[in-house]
Formats: structure tokens, sequence, C-alpha cells
């Protein structure tokens, strides 16, 4: 599905990403895991088109996306939530359900208002979360947690064949987690990919097919969880840095 | 939202009945004169507000627009003998497409900097005028023959009502098709660009697109204000129509009646041109003018920023809630 | 078109790059306060204008040496700075979009205010030296100008001592690289955009009197110069001082250039081509960073 060829990015001399090939399989649920600043979110916004790596190809499906603009990545079928959420605060759950494009056509940006079928789509979508009693409430105004689920689902308005999750379960409570954690189990059984950054060990083991470890920009490790967990390479990478604290003490 | 006891399709039927009869129940040509001028601030506002309103990018070069048309118009007029009523509805295709290739350009940039582009412009079309005075007569300006038709010359006492008719058939064109853009997903787009660009994009929206057909859109009904504007003056000069000034107008109306709003800037140009106009009558000049526009715009983006409008809807808003709340829990 | 003889051209070098050194003043100030507060103060042109009113005033009824008058107007100009910034500006809600058109409100009004009080007539100061000129290997080196260069490097340079050497400076530095982190270190930023507010006017006050002994000027002048200094900032990199004296130079040789090789109404347009052209091909100007959208 997805796949980086010795991608590298830098920011004025430090290199966030560093020569990084990495595979996303179809139809599995990747994790990808490693201490902070290992080049996590600088990746994925590589993948979404907001950056474009100073060498190397990312290749979707085949094709060549890199140097792509978000918006054309979109359209081939990639939807991502960010790590801070990021909504239309303003409008309202519905509203934000609606603003992502579907179909790009004249007849469709001119449509008047609300096109029946996407607000169906729309409903269908806050029912499965099950928030569809907010749909006129103004995102804003609600819960940490509601938000988030909100933003998983109006990435899914335009049925994309790539997730991308940046740290879906950050500062969520135990009960959303599995909630969450159970929806993208049901997406990933009808066939959808997915691509997660998270920090929360458990869930990345317990949900995740294949497992990525970055640090420092590079790819250190991947496999099965099992074989991660056990790793030394990856132990050594998130606990390195307290070795090395504990030593200068 | 509030409901309002009299629903709006019968205050807007009531307002446009007025204006369809205005020429009638006022026989002042100085009346006529400064509703021709309010219309035309309406009609300059609202189309303004489809970039700087809807789509968050203020522009302060729209004035470019408003001369092009003007001098569009006023050259082909006296070159080929075109009618302005006609040829100022086509031009404006024109000016839209250069407004379409200049957004291309300016649009790259956001927040301060676009402005400072937009300014920039301005001041280039007043360089050009200023010194291409071949085909644009330099500082002289571009004058016009009288307004009429077919070579016969409207009478006096009767020479501001086509405009007033012209000028509320722009109106309302403007206003519809802000209106519908303001229903459409497109709108639903620029709004989105205004709250989150670099989300928008990552929906799917293709950021540069819409706002370069903003951009577009909002040009077209200027240049044709500022066409019909050249023959009701019957002339044209670049310090005015590509002055700051002008463009700071379009931008205060809407901002004060409300930026984002369909009838926000409608209302900001029937506060502001006639008190413009009463400001000229008593204090002349431009200067004092400068200091009145630039007070109030200092005032209402400090104290209020979002307009008449949304803060009086929201006012009635926390009202009605309150008035809910104590019925609430006052069952009678 | 006239293609210039050597002489002539070599002139034209010479009093390009006098005037882009006064440019370059007139921009350090109004780029200052981009890099640190990311707001771009279209009142600049306006204080520009005051700051040669104010010269010109002092000039007609006190005889004040244009020169000697910017050691007065220059802390004028930096509490009349601090407190807009401290009790205007940051009442704003969100500055980097509302801020523009609260200094332009502010341009227009003081625009407005000067026009009333001065009226329109072009003014301009003309010491003892206006006309004078020094020569040089046969070129000629205008007194004004030669001045202009002089006390605007000297300000520049001052300017340039304070952001690298003093704690004052190293903090206005810190701020404008990552202002959430400055805050994290116990820098207090609402003071540093209120300080650095008011060097930028303060700059405003100097520029303004250079400008009195070289240009003539009214008050719809401060539009002309808040587009050149807005292109020579742009060109130059937004934030960033080495980029606008850099660009001042270039953006001063080319419009006397322009004036000599084609005429003088067509030089303002050197300003307005580079801005376009600067947003077109390299939008983070010569020395600017490129503004990253968080992702």
């Amino acid at each position: 599905m997805l796949l980086t060829q010795n991608i590298t990015k830098s920011f004025g001399g430090i290199k966030a990403v560093d020569t990084c090939s990495i595979k996303v399989e179809r139809g599995l649920i990747t994790g990808l895991i490693g201490p902070n600043g290992s080049g996590k979110t600088t990746l994925f916004n590589m993948i979404t088109g907001l950056y474009k790596p100073d060498s190397g190809q990312i290749n979707l499906k085949g094709n060549p996306i890199q140097g792509l603009k978000p918006s054309q990545v979109y359209h081939r079928g990639v939807g991502r939530t960010f790590q801070i959420t990021r909504l239309f605060w303003k409008m309202t759950v519905l509203e934000n359900m609606i603003v992502p494009v579907r179909e790009i056509g004249w007849r469709t940006l001119l449509s008047r208002g609300v096109k029946k079928y996407e607000e169906e789509r729309a409903m269908e979508l806050l029912e499965w979360i099950g928030l569809s009693k907010y749909r006129d409430e103004e995102v804003r105004k609600l819960s940490f947690g509601q938000q988030k689920l909100i933003e998983f689902a109006s990435v899914l308005m335009s049925d994309p064949d790539l997730i991308l999750l940046d740290e879906p379960a950050g500062g969520v409570n135990p009960v959303m987690i599995e909630k969450m954690m159970d929806m993208v189990d049901d997406l990933n059984s009808k066939g959808k990919t997915f691509l997660l950054v998270e920090h929360n060990m458990r869930l990345v083991m317990e949900l995740c097919q294949h497992i990525i470890v970055l640090d420092h920009g590079q790819k250190i490790a991947e496999g099965i969880p099992s074989e991660i967990q056990n790793n030394p390479l990856v132990l050594e990478a998130y606990l390195g840095s307290t070795q090395n604290a504990n030593a200068t003490a | 939202m509030t409901k309002l006891r009299i629903p709006a399709s019968v205050w807007i039927a009531g307002l446009l009945a007025i204006l369809v009869v205005y020429p009638f129940i006022t026989n002042s040509q100085y009346q006529q004169h400064i509703m021709v001028m309010t219309l035309m601030a309406a009609i300059t506002a609202s189309s303004w507000n489809i970039i700087g309103g809807y789509t968050g990018y203020t522009s302060l070069g729209h004035a470019a627009f408003f001369g092009l048309g003007g001098y569009l118009v006023a050259w082909t007029h006296n070159h080929y003998g075109w009618h302005p009523f006609i040829s100022a509805w086509f031009l404006a295709i024109l000016v839209a497409v250069f407004a379409c290739a200049m957004g291309w350009v300016a649009l790259r940039t956001q927040g301060s900097a676009f402005v400072v582009v937009t300014i920039a412009g301005v001041f280039i079309l007043r360089l050009l005028a200023l010194n291409l005075s071949d085909i644009t007569n330099g500082a002289r300006g571009l004058t016009q023959p009288r307004p009429g038709w077919g070579g016969v010359p409207w009478s006096p006492e009767l020479i501001k009502i086509p405009f007033h008719y012209i000028m509320l058939v722009l109106l309302c064109l403007t206003i519809f098709v802000s209106w519908r853009i303001r229903q459409s997903k497109f709108g639903m787009g620029l709004i989105a660009i205004r709250e989150d660009e670099g989300k928008a994009e990552s929906v799917g929206i293709d950021t540069m697109m819409y706002k370069v057909l903003a951009f577009g859109i909002s040009s077209y009904f200027v240049a044709v204000a500022g066409g019909i504007y050249s023959y009701f003056f019957t002339f044209i000069d670049p310090s005015f129509v590509f002055g700051i000034f002008t463009s700071v107008t379009m931008v205060l109306m809407a901002i004060l009646g409300g930026r984002g709003t369909l009838w926000g800037p409608v209302l900001g140009a029937f506060i502001m041109q006639p008190l413009s106009d009463w400001i000229i009558g008593e204090f002349g000049g431009t200067q004092i003018h400068l200091t009145v526009f630039g007070g109030i715009l200092l005032l209402v983006m400090l104290f209020m920023p979002n307009g008449i409008l949304p803060t009086l809807t929201e006012f009635l808003d926390r009202r009605t809630k309150a008035r809910k709340a104590s019925a609430d829990s006052n069952p009678a | 078109m006239t293609i210039p003889s050597f002489h002539l051209f070599v002139q034209t070098l010479i009093l390009g790059v006098l005037v882009g050194g006064v440019y370059a003043l007139m921009a350090s100030g109004l780029t200052l306060i981009f890099g640190v507060m990311r707001v771009i103060n279209v009142a600049h042109g306006a204080f520009l204008i005051l700051g040669a009113y104010i010269t010109y005033v002092l000039f007609q009824n006190f005889q004040i040496d244009p020169i000697a008058s910017i050691l007065i107007t220059i802390p004028i100009f930096f509490v009349i700075g601090w407190l807009l910034q401290r009790y205007m500006l940051s009442r704003i809600a969100n500055p980097e979009q509302t801020s523009v058109l609260v200094t332009f409100a502010l341009a227009l009004v003081m625009e407005g205010l000067l026009g009333i009080i001065f009226q329109t007539t072009a003014r301009s100061v003309t010491p003892s030296y206006t006309s004078a000129a020094l020569m040089f290997a046969t070129y000629r080196f205008p007194v004004t100008r030669l001045m202009g260069f002089g006390i605007a490097l000297l300000i520049i340079l001052l300017l340039y001592l304070i952001l690298q050497y003093t704690n004052l400076g190293r903090a206005i530095r810190a701020t404008t690289q990552d202002p959430r982190a400055a805050q994290l270190m116990g820098i207090n930023t609402s003071m540093i955009s209120a300080f650095t507010f008011a060097l930028g006017v303060a700059t405003a006050a100097a520029g303004g009197a250079l400008l009195s002994i070289i240009y003539s000027f009214n008050p719809s002048s401060q539009s002309d110069w808040i587009a050149r200094t807005l292109s020579i900032i742009v060109l130059g990199g937004l934030g960033s001082i080495p980029g606008a004296l850099i660009a001042a130079l270039i953006l001063g040789v080319m419009e006397q250039m322009t004036a000599i090789v084609v005429t003088l109404y067509w030089s303002p347009i050197v300003f307005y081509f580079f801005l376009f052209i600067t947003l077109i091909i390299r939008p983070q100007g010569l020395m600017g960073e490129i503004i990253r959208e968080k992702g």
C-alpha cells in the first residue's frame, strides 16, 4: 500500500528523518513507535504532503506521491488525524463531517447546502460513533474525547484506503481507548489499512499486526509485536536515555 | 439561531420594495445621488466579503478592480462607443481574469503579508495609470460623454434614475451570488479555509484553487460597479479609483456590518456611505474623512471585530437563552 | 530608455547605495517588529512621516538641525511605541490577523491628523547643507545623503550591538526564534513585545528625520513609504535585519538606476516588482526562513 524509500528530511541542519524506508502492507494495522523526537510525526507529514522530503521517494499503491499537496494526497485515498486534535471549532459537528470533500467536480461544488446523501453518510458515521445527537452543536463545546472521535469519523467521510492516526489515544480515558480500538479493528476487518503513531504500548501491542520502530529519524526495527517487545535495540532506544542520565548522575 | 418575529424574507421584500420605488418617493436629486452611491458601496462591500469575509483574506487591493473596471469602460466607450450599461458586465469578466492571475501570486502569502501585497497591487496600477498616459490620459483622467442612450443624453432631472436601477440590479445579483456561495460546498470550503487552512487542505480542499476563485468572483462585481461609476461621474482619474482609501471603504463597511455574514456588508454600507457624504458636506476634503474612517475602523477592530450583525445576534441569543433559563426555573 | 555613460552609471550607483542605507534604517524597525511579534506594522510609514514632520517643526521653529533632532525624537517615539503596544496592540484578540487592519487604521488616523494640522503642501527640511556635496574622484556625494547613510549605518550598528550583546537583545532574538520556548525560559514576552515595538517605532523617528532632508513629503506620502519598506523587508526576508540591509541596498541602487535609465516616474515600480517577484520565486526572501505550517 505505502512504501517510503530512503526518505530524508532536515530542518536547519538537524535530520528529523534519515534515509528511512518503511513499508505499510495493505489491510494491516501497522504501528509506528519510537521515543520522542524520533521523526514519527515528520514522517506522517511527508506522507500526507505537508512536507516534501529532501530526498527519497514515497509510493502509494505503486504511484509516487512525494511533493504532492495535502489535498492531492487526500484524494488518492489517504486520511489523517492530528496529534493535537484539529477541527473547525466554530462549526457544528455535522458541518465538520460535511466539509471534507468527497467528490471533485463543479456540480458538487456549487451544490446547494448539504447534499442529502452527504448528510446521510455523515449521520451514519455519527451514529456509529454514538454522537449523532450532537449534530448541531459547535464542536468546541464538546468534550476532548468526543472531539477526537469526531475528528476520526470525519476522516472516514471520504472512505480512504489508508488511514493515518497520530496518537489517537493521547489524553483519552481508557474506556474511550477501548472504543477506538474496537472501531479500528472493525474498519480493518472491512479492508482498511492503518498506520498509527502511538505511545500507549498496550494499545500498540494489542492492536497492531506489524510494528515499525524509529529512533533519531531512522528505522531500527520492525516486526510483529512479540518480536518488537523483546528486541534489545528497541529497549535501548527507549531506555537508553535514562541509562545515560543515570550514568552521569 | 435567533428566531426573528418577522421572518427574514419579509424584511428583504420590504427593503427591496422601498428601494424599487425610491427614486419616485424622493424628488431630491441629491438624495437620489446618495442612494446610488450607497447601493454601489453595498455592492463593493458585499463583493469584497466573498474573499475578505468568507475566506478570511483581508484584501486592501480591491480598489484595483474598481479602477480597472472604470478605466476599461471609459476607454471602450470613448474609442468604440460601447455603452457602459452593457459593456461593464463583460469588461468586468476581463478584470476577474486579471484578478485570478493576481490572486494566484498574492494568495501564496497569508495574514499580514497578503494585505501588504494587495496594497502593492493597487499602487502598481496607480503608477501604471499615471504613467501610461497615452492610454489613460495620466493624472488628468478619462472623461465620458454625458449619460444617455443612443446618442440622446438623458434629461438632467431624471439622470440619476437609470443608475439607481442598474445599481439595484447589480446589488441583487451580488447578494444572490454571495448567498449561493454561502450555501454551497464551495462556500463551506472557503469558511473552512478561514478557520483552519491547513486542516482544510488536509481534508481535500485545494485551498489555492478555492482562494483564487473566491478572489476572482469577488473582483467581478466591484469591477462592474467601477465601470458604472465612471459613467455616473463621467470622469475617472487614478488618484481616487486606485487609492487605498477606496479599498479601505469597502473593507470598513463589510467589517462594520459583519464580515462573513450575508447582509453585514450591506448594513455597513447603508451606515457608512451616508455618513461619509455628510462629512464631506459639512467638513469637506479628505483629511477629516481619513481620520474619521481610520478612527471607526480602529474602534471596530478593537471593540467589535465581528461587526454589528454577529454581535447583535449573539446578544439577542444570550437574552433569549437567559429568558428561557429563567422561564424553565420558574414554572408559572 | 537612455543608456548611461560609465560616469553616470557609477554616480547613480553611489547615490543608490547612499540612499539604500537610509532605506535600510527605515526597514530595520519594521522587520524587527515582525520578527518578534509576527505583525506587520502597517503604520510604520505613517511614523516615518510623523518623524519627518516633527523634524520639520523643530527645524522651522527652533532651528534645530535635523540630524541633531534625532536625539530628541528617538526617545519620544520610543515611548509612543511602548504605550501603543502595551495598551492597544496587546489587547487585540488574534494579532496575526487583525493587527494589520488595526495598524492600518492607525496609519489612516495619523495621515488624517497630519493633514488637518499641516495641510497637504509638500514639505522638506532644508538645512544649510541641503545642496552641498563633496566631490571625490569626479563623483558627487551630496552631503544630505552622506549624512543620511552615515547616521543610518550608525543606528543599524547600534541596533545590531543591542541585539547581539545585551541580555535584552538576546531575549529579543530568542523570542523571534521561538516565543513559547522563550516564555518557558522565563522571558517576559509581553515586555519584549512592547520593547521591540517601541524600538521599531524609535527607528522610524530617525528614519523620518533623514527622510525629511532627502525627500519632500506630505501626509499621503506615508503610503508610498510603507510600500517601499514592505518591499524591502519581503525581499530581505521577514524578520531578518541583515536581509533588510542587503535588500535596501539592492533596491536603492535599482531605484536610482531606473530613474536614470527610464524616467523618474517609473522608479517606484522597482519596489513593487521585486515584491511580486520575491513572492513568486522565493517567498522567504533572501535571508528569511520558510514559514512552515504546523502539520
